[in-house]
């Protein structure tokens, strides 16, 4: 992915080279026609077309913002409940990715999205530690949405 | 090994040079037969480095379709002509507004070209390629 973008990079300097005019706008043309050649070459590379990372990357975060205007939302109603009759409590998460910055992201996701915590990464690093604010109703679903958030990483490193 | 790493950058610089050399044909040296010339150059250089199985897994097309492709662009841009009362190859240019680029020059003369360009690059990898194979 990096020898792509830089590759990217140099086409466009070197397309304002050939126009021998150093606007910005040139610069953008340029990296345009490089983007249109690399992707009719992208077979030629070991590893995808890196606009679909950057597209997969782009996915993410708007996952990973809604999730946190929703599980806010539902933070503020227990907070206002009139009664607290929520149970708190600690489950183990395995997890099948396995480079360090990918558990890294994961983990920093599920303790930014309010309601869990991540408490403990185990040694083998095949498994996380959560803390829920409110185990009965919510396990299965924050399994769901961690699920997704681990297959939208996994879509970013592939 | 060095070809091949070398290749894998300079194939890159060689077709954006044909690319700008295709688009400054109107006023400067250049144009649809360099510009093909010189991307089928390229390709002659993966070639060269790597081989013809390589060449197409990287560009699954079958290049003599590219020569059909060219010459419809070719007779298409001319007869396009014949539906707005004109002679037969007359062409249209204007300045047209394009959100990011701004005010651009554009001439359907270059449709004209970009058939030229598919047809030269279709005929020469047809050629290279049907040596090549022979066995």
């Amino acid at each position: 992915m990096a020898f792509q973008i830089l590759l990217n990079l140099c086409m466009a300097i070197i397309w304002m080279l050939f126009k021998n005019s150093y606007q910005p706008m040139d610069f953008f043309v340029g990296y345009m026609t490089g983007l249109i050649i690399i992707f009719i070459f992208r077979r030629f590379f070991d590893s995808r077309f890196y606009i679909y990372r950057i597209l997969a990357i782009v996915h993410l975060l708007l996952v990973f913002i809604r999730e946190v205007l929703l599980s806010n939302i539902a933070v503020l109603k227990i907070v206002l409940a009139p009664k607290l009759d929520m149970k708190p409590g600690i489950f183990a998460l395995p997890i099948g990715i396995t480079k360090d910055w990918e558990i890294y992201i994961l983990s920093c996701l599920i303790t930014l999205t309010p309601g869990t915590l991540v408490m403990k990464v185990s040694n083998d690093q095949k498994t996380l530690y959560i803390h829920a604010m409110d185990i009965p109703d919510i396990e299965e679903s924050i399994n769901g949405i961690k699920n997704g958030f681990e297959r939208l990483i996994r879509d970013v490193s592939r | 090994m060095i070809l091949q790493v070398c290749t894998k950058v300079c194939l890159f610089i060689i077709i954006l040079f044909s690319v700008h050399s295709f688009f400054a044909g109107h006023y400067e040296p250049g144009g649809g037969f360099i510009g093909g010339l010189m991307t089928s150059g390229a390709l002659v250089l993966l070639l060269i480095a790597y081989d013809m199985k390589t060449l197409k897994n990287i560009l699954p097309i079958d290049f003599k379709y590219l020569i059909a492709v060219g010459l419809l662009f070719a007779v298409g841009t001319a007869a396009a002509s014949l539906f707005f009362n004109v002679p037969f190859l007359t062409h249209a240019f204007g300045d047209v507004q394009i959100p990011i680029l701004g005010e651009t020059a554009l001439h359907t003369a270059t449709l004209f070209d970009l058939g030229v360009y598919l047809v030269v690059i279709g005929v020469t990898m047809t050629i290279i390629q049907t040596i090549g194979e022979d066995e």
